[in-house]
């Protein structure tokens, strides 16, 4: 019924915004995870050292900046995904 | 979209990103903007530095120069507790990696989440986190080359990971070895690169969402126009930290790279 182009067209639309929801709510998970092991472990350290807290703080900011980064990787490719390739 | 309670953003506004000021020379495709946001915070970064130099005083520092002294003094410690004394030449070059990327990564706050701003963060584009890695990388190179010497800076690659102790085991070994050194090696300026642009893409992209939050209606009420002025300056404020804890992780990991390339070998 439809013409193909239109048709190639639907399924581009469809492929980048299924993969783009993919990367971020994946990308989210471990991100997160990431996140939560930096603070209780930072948590954890500060409870059995608290002398060692500013150190730890300054580490788990960082930790929490590498995990972040991997995130918003996906995030640039969900963004290319959405709005050039699912055009 | 008819008169729905919700219009959504995305559907009614056509958003863009990625899109620059383009000139076309000799074939390139340059980013004019991104051109001048780069020479603008060089000058900034330059003028910082030329208004140290006149101030510098070795009584009682002012606060412009406490600020940079806690600048110089973060990325001294890490060099000194990761590389030691060796490592005294990564300093400038990490230290000054750390400041551009920064004032950089602030020019994100001037930026309003049009489809082309005046001033946008230039780390925004991919184009000179790629570059600044990739010079990272070159240095770092060089710095192992110099270290190790042609010869052991090969063989550094051929037999690291997996030690062989016969001989019948030392070719399927060696190539293990070259094989995963050589992803490794280029992984490196790859993810330091996206990092860091991924995050300012991502800030840019969030302002822009932001923007186009605008468009909300319920009824005669703007909601969205409500809406998107604490949510943009809530953002601008966490992108700020954003950018400080990049500009300060790109600058670290140039120096941990630094660190495994300076490295001494304990077998040779």
């Amino acid at each position: 019924m439809a013409d193909t182009t239109s048709m190639v067209s639907a399924v581009k639309t469809a492929g980048g915004l299924v993969g783009a929801g993919l990367a971020l709510g994946g990308g989210a998970i471990g991100a997160s995870i990431g996140d939560g092991l930096a603070g209780s472990q930072t948590i954890a350290g500060v409870a059995r050292n608290p002398e060692a807290q500013g150190r730890l703080t300054t580490l788990m900011f960082l930790t929490v900046g590498l995990c972040e980064a991997a995130y918003f990787i996906n995030l640039v490719f969900a963004a290319l995904f959405i709005f050039s390739l699912g055009k | 979209m008819g008169s729905g309670l919700l219009t959504s953003p995305l559907t009614a506004i056509d958003i863009t990103p990625g899109l620059h000021l383009q000139r076309h020379v000799f074939g390139l495709t340059i980013n004019m903007d991104i051109v001048w946001a780069t020479v603008i915070a060089g000058l900034v970064v330059i003028t910082l530095g030329l208004m140290l130099r006149s101030r510098a005083t070795s009584g009682v520092p002012g606060k412009f120069q406490l600020l940079w002294e806690l600048a110089v003094g973060a990325v001294q410690t890490q060099v000194d507790d990761s590389i030691g004394p060796r490592g005294a030449n990564v300093v400038p070059l990490a230290l000054t990696l750390f400041i551009f990327i920064f004032t950089c990564n602030l020019f994100e706050v001037l930026s309003i989440g049009s489809p082309i701003d005046f001033l946008p963060a230039p780390t925004s584009d991919i184009n000179l986190p790629l570059a600044m890695a990739l010079y990272v990388i070159v240095l770092v190179h060089r710095a192992a080359v110099k270290n190790r010497g042609v010869r052991g800076y090969f063989a550094h690659y051929a037999n690291q990971p997996f030690a062989a102790k016969g001989a019948l085991a030392k070719i399927p070994l060696t190539f293990a070895n070259i094989f995963m050194n050589g992803i490794e090696e280029l992984v490196k300026p790859v993810t330091l690169t996206l990092r860091l642009f991924g995050n300012l893409f991502a800030g840019g992209l969030m302002l822009s969402l932001l923007a186009a939050l605008v468009i909300w209606k319920l009824g005669p009420v703007p909601i969205g126009g409500i809406l998107s002025v604490p949510f943009t300056l809530m953002w601008k404020t966490f992108d700020m930290a954003i950018g400080a804890i990049q500009a300060f992780i790109f600058a670290l990991l140039t120096i941990l790279y630094f660190d495994t390339a300076m490295a001494q070998d304990e077998a040779h």
